[in-house]
């Protein structure tokens, strides 16, 4: 089965139902500026607190039929030694790489972000320079790709 | 950009395309779902845990080259 549309807007409407505090990075961001790439998962920043981390495990029980494994996503990993848990679902090939911080650098506060709507759904987004701001100094020669197209379509300085 | 040029097919794969504004995100799952057609993957199931991004790039990347060997959910086990 490939990367579903439907199930990445069921995704992102339990993520609005829920009350997640949330924010897209990574190609997901990125095509939502206009700039296409294909992905294997869904990045995301979510605010680091007890309770948003629930928000996030409704919102994945409520698309994956109340998968069980959702369970071990757990606040004390998020919010302490575990800043960053993928979670792959029981079927299909999208997965979701969910981030409470990037070492000292970046967190949900810290990542400027923006509100797109796609089918009436809300979805928040980080702006093209917090995209580039994340990418553009990584190990990845992919991130730097991006944030190369980042900083063409955007005319983004280093400043 | 009509043409554009690439050393590799890697570059090439990685280079997004510029897509007018409000086509965004459509355009991004068709190209994902066309990108997973043509390369379908086995993954993992469940939840796991990293201490830092290269960790869990590291995962990524065991996965993308060993389908599932190498990788466990996270269970509860013995201390």
């Amino acid at each position: 089965m490939a990367v579903d549309r439907d199930e990445m807007l069921r995704v992102l409407r339990a993520f609005e139902q829920a009350g997640l505090e949330y924010v897209l990075i990574g190609a997901a961001a990125m095509g939502f500026h206009g700039l296409v790439r294909a992905t294997e998962d869904l990045d995301l920043f979510i605010r680091a607190t007890p309770e948003n981390v629930e928000r996030l495990k409704r919102a994945f029980w409520a698309v994956y039929d109340a998968d069980p494994s959702v369970d071990e996503i757990s606040s004390v990993d998020l919010l302490g030694d575990y800043p960053a848990v993928r979670y792959y679902p029981p079927s299909g090939d999208l997965f979701f790489d969910v981030m409470t911080r990037l070492g000292e650098v970046a967190s949900f506060e810290t990542v400027a972000a923006e509100t797109k709507e796609v089918e009436g759904i809300r979805v928040r987004v980080a702006t093209p320079l917090a995209l580039y701001a994340l990418k553009k100094d990584t190990v990845r020669p992919l991130d730097r790709q991006d944030a190369e197209a980042l900083r063409r379509r955007f005319d983004l300085t280093e400043e | 950009m009509a043409v554009q040029r690439f050393r590799t097919i890697e570059e090439m794969a990685a280079a997004p395309v510029v897509v007018p504004p409000g086509e965004g995100f459509d355009r991004f799952a068709r190209h994902c779902a066309r990108y997973w057609a043509i390369a379908p993957r086995v993954y993992p199931r469940g939840v796991f845990r990293f201490r830092t991004l290269a960790e869990a790039q590291a995962a990524r990347e065991r996965v993308r080259d060993e389908g599932n060997a190498g990788l466990h959910s996270r269970r509860p086990g013995p201390p």
